[in-house]
């Protein structure tokens, strides 16, 4: 029996439960391998699309970033933060072939575009400029870093937009693979300029047009690339007239009265400087309404006794006086809709919107001859006793109370309600241009000077009607996703 | 000594052991293979489960990027001698594209009409977007029409798919020019089950058995639709009759929402499975 008991292997006796432990292992890792290829499958599609959103929306962030630094208004402007060594002075056309890159180089990565070896090259410029002379970016090219890796958002360490550069450049015909001038021809030398309506090779035919491509690029290799077109679109707003009374074929017609005082003029001759420009010799009407049936309000107009014979005073030292004359004007300024979406585009520009009625003291300070701002009250307006100028484009969807102590230079909108008032006396006046539109057609528009009103009265000014033009946001003219 | 040993007989296990050896056995590799059954049967459901959503996923993602470049490029681009190599608008319709606008409502209601009964484009369940997809391509530059990428729903055995077809654009309807070119892009969509007024008796099944998904048993449309809103704010709202202008000239945001059944249902349990995704795509381009 002892013998026995040594003899008998030991391990034979657990042979049959190491075969089963081993049989179910087997099993249950199977199921559970099968398990997670099955999650792990289902997260992987999950993040891809995650991904791609992700992507997308980091490539738009360098495009909307680039083309908000191109505004010069923007505090983080290309022209405030590279002034000297990045884009050319503003009015300066780009040349074709010429490329420059906000890069968004994140922990201190090479960002060299330009460079067909480097992490993150640019091989679309090809594909848009070659084979011609334009084959490939500039080399090297001007840089700006993003504002992402720029005081103060680079000290505060937030995690910015996985973007990896934005090339900007001219277009061309060939380029865009157009032909803007119908002329059969695809000319890969002229940069293409935008017209308001359609693209141009001519340079007068408005801005130039601009290229935006963002590269981004996901630390797992998701990476897409997005395109714009844009070009600055100046405010379609042209003056026919000092004053202008835009009354459409509304009933009653317009209100005007005015005073009967010497020093009070609507004067259509181009005057004043302003900066650098000077008045030229063109000429507008002194007052203008839109309405033929409103012609009679140059009965508002002291015509007598002789001494007081105020119809000289609407002039433009051209016209027969009084220079109270119909005109058209701008197409988007005839409709209601049309005043509407000039203002929904003003106030989305402006430097300051005030919503509610206000006085002087809501005017910002930081307005000068150098700095005129663009001011939007959503409201009734009214100034007492401010003894001082402001400078820019004042719109007001209320009711302008207006006191002549003080001056504005540059371009006053009355659109909504359209009531300007003055009632008190001063020796202000506007230099530029007066508009009055209304929005509501059973409520004409209203320019009430009471004969006791004083204000030396409204002188039309190119000069102060430019400087307060706003500044308004490049347009995107196209968008696009390009394949890869 | 070992050999003398070895000869010997040696006793083996009781009858009693062997049974009860057995016993054990049979139980063990009996829930063994049980487990092994059931994780088969899950393995394969939620494989098929996973092939839905994958196909959905891809599908939603082609969709979102479609609508995305919607309208490239601009009529600013070309002369109106050219009107095949820029966008008529961003989102083509029918009838009267381009000239003469219809009206988007939903439910299927609204003008907006096709030449297929119960199918409106724009609509709930068909959709045109008008766009370059690719304009740098060597094969025709430079002069690369613009294509119409149409999503519609149609009603296919067991289960409605939603088809896609890219057709050049041409002066023609948009509707009629790319009806005959559709072809499967995504299977088994259960969002409605009336398609194009067929009713498809299985889609009951799977709405009966999700009421969370389908409230009232009501469709969800694939497409909604949010057109700009100019003024006053907010920017867009839901392009329906309260608006103004709710046509396809107005469209901004397309909200996209696939709900695809797996091809059969549940292994284990016999319930039907679904999946549901929801994306949105922006126009960017103007819109004229």
């Amino acid at each position: 029996m002892r013998a026995r008991r040594q003899i008998q292997p030991k391990g034979a006796e657990e042979g049959i439960a190491l075969l089963i432990s081993i049989f179910i292992l087997l099993l249950i890792s199977v199921v559970a391998i099968a398990l997670i290829v099955s999650s792990g499958t289902e997260s992987s599609l999950a993040g891809n699309y995650r991904s791609a959103t992700g992507v997308y929306y980091a490539g738009l962030a360098g495009l909307e970033e680039a083309r908000g630094r191109l505004l010069s208004k923007n505090p983080d402007a290309f022209m405030t933060t590279n002034a000297s060594n990045f884009l050319p002075p503003p009015g300066t056309a780009l040349n074709m072939g010429d490329t420059y890159y906000l890069i968004n180089p994140i922990g201190g990565e090479a960002i060299t575009p330009w460079d067909t070896s480097s992490t993150y090259p640019d091989n679309q410029f090809g594909v848009e400029f070659g084979p011609s002379s334009f084959a490939a970016p500039t080399n090297p090219s001007p840089t700006a870093l993003s504002v992402w890796n720029r005081n103060p958002l680079q000290s505060l360490n937030l995690p910015g937009p996985l973007y990896k550069w934005v090339r900007i450049n001219a277009v061309s015909e060939k380029s865009l693979g157009v032909d803007a001038d119908a002329d059969s021809l695809a000319d890969s030398i002229t940069p293409l300029y935008f017209d308001g309506v359609h693209f141009s090779n001519n340079p007068s035919a408005g801005p130039q047009v601009l290229e935006l491509t963002a590269l981004a690029v996901l630390p797992n290799g998701s990476q897409k690339l997005l395109q714009y077109l844009v070009a600055p679109t100046p405010l379609n707003l042209n003056f026919n007239a000092a004053l202008t009374l835009d009354g459409g074929n509304m009933q009653p017609n317009v209100q005007f009265i005015v005073p009967n005082t010497s020093n009070f003029w609507v004067s259509g001759s181009d005057q004043f400087s302003a900066g650098s420009c000077n008045p030229g010799s063109g000429v507008v009407a002194a007052v203008g309404y839109t309405d033929p049936s409103d012609s009679n309000i140059t009965s508002a107009i002291h015509s007598s006794p002789p001494g007081q014979d105020r119809r000289g005073n609407y002039t433009n030292l051209a016209a027969p006086t009084p220079d109270v004359v119909p005109v058209t004007v701008s197409a988007n300024l005839q409709t209601v809709a049309g005043l509407n979406a000039l203002v929904q585009t003003i106030k989305q520009n402006a430097d300051v919107v005030i919503n509610g009625n206000a006085t002087q003291s809501s005017m910002p300070s930081g307005m000068s001859p150098t700095s005129p701002m663009t001011i939007v009250v959503n409201g009734d307006l009214t100034f007492n006793g401010w003894h001082s100028t402001g400078y820019g484009l004042l719109l007001v969807t209320g009711t302008f109370t207006f006191d002549p102590d003080a001056t504005w230079n540059g371009i006053v909108l009355v659109i909504g309600i359209g009531e300007l008032y003055s009632h008190q006396g001063g020796n202000g006046q506007f230099n530029g241009a007066v508009f009055l539109a209304s929005t509501d057609p059973s409520r004409p528009p209203n320019f009430d000077f009471t004969s006791s009103s004083g204000s030396n009265g409204i002188y039309y000014s190119s000069c102060w009607i430019q400087a307060a033009m706003p500044v308004v946001p490049y347009k995107i003219l196209s968008f696009h996703e390009i394949s890869q | 000594m070992n050999l003398a040993l070895s000869d010997k007989r040696q006793p083996g296990f009781t009858l009693i052991e062997l049974l009860v050896a057995l016993g054990i056995f049979l139980v063990i590799t009996g829930a063994a293979f049980s487990l092994l059954g059931t994780a088969q049967k899950r393995y394969q459901t939620e494989s098929q489960v996973l092939t839905s959503f994958q196909e959905a996923r891809l599908g939603l993602d082609q969709i979102v990027r479609d609508v995305n470049d919607a309208g490239y490029p601009p009529p600013t681009y070309f002369d109106s001698s050219k009107p095949l190599l820029s966008v008529s608008w961003p989102f083509a319709w029918s009838p009267g594209y381009p000239n003469t606008d219809c009206q988007i409502a939903t439910g299927g209601g609204g003008n907006c009409t096709t030449a297929t009964a119960g199918d409106t484009a724009p609509g709930d369940f068909d959709l045109i977007i008008e766009t370059n997809p690719n304009p740098q391509d060597p094969s025709c530059i430079p002069d690369c029409p613009v294509q119409w990428i149409r999503y519609q729903l149609q009603n296919t055995t067991p289960l409605p798919t939603l088809m896609r077809v890219v057709s050049d654009k041409t002066n023609g309807d948009p509707d009629t020019s790319t009806a005959g070119q559709l072809v499967p892009f995504v299977q088994n969509i259960v969002n409605t089950q009336v398609v194009q007024n067929v009713t498809n008796p299985l889609v009951a099944q799977y709405q009966a058995a999700y009421p969370a998904i389908f409230p009232g048993g009501a469709p969800v449309p694939i497409f909604s639709y949010f057109c700009d809103n100019s003024f006053p704010p907010p920017q867009t709202v839901l392009c329906s009759g309260t608006v103004t202008d709710n046509s396809p000239e107005k469209i901004r945001d397309v909200m996209i929402t696939l709900i695809v059944a797996a091809p059969l249902p549940d292994a284990t349990t016999g319930q039907p499975r679904l999946v549901m995704l929801n994306g949105r795509g922006r126009r960017i381009n103007p819109n004229h």
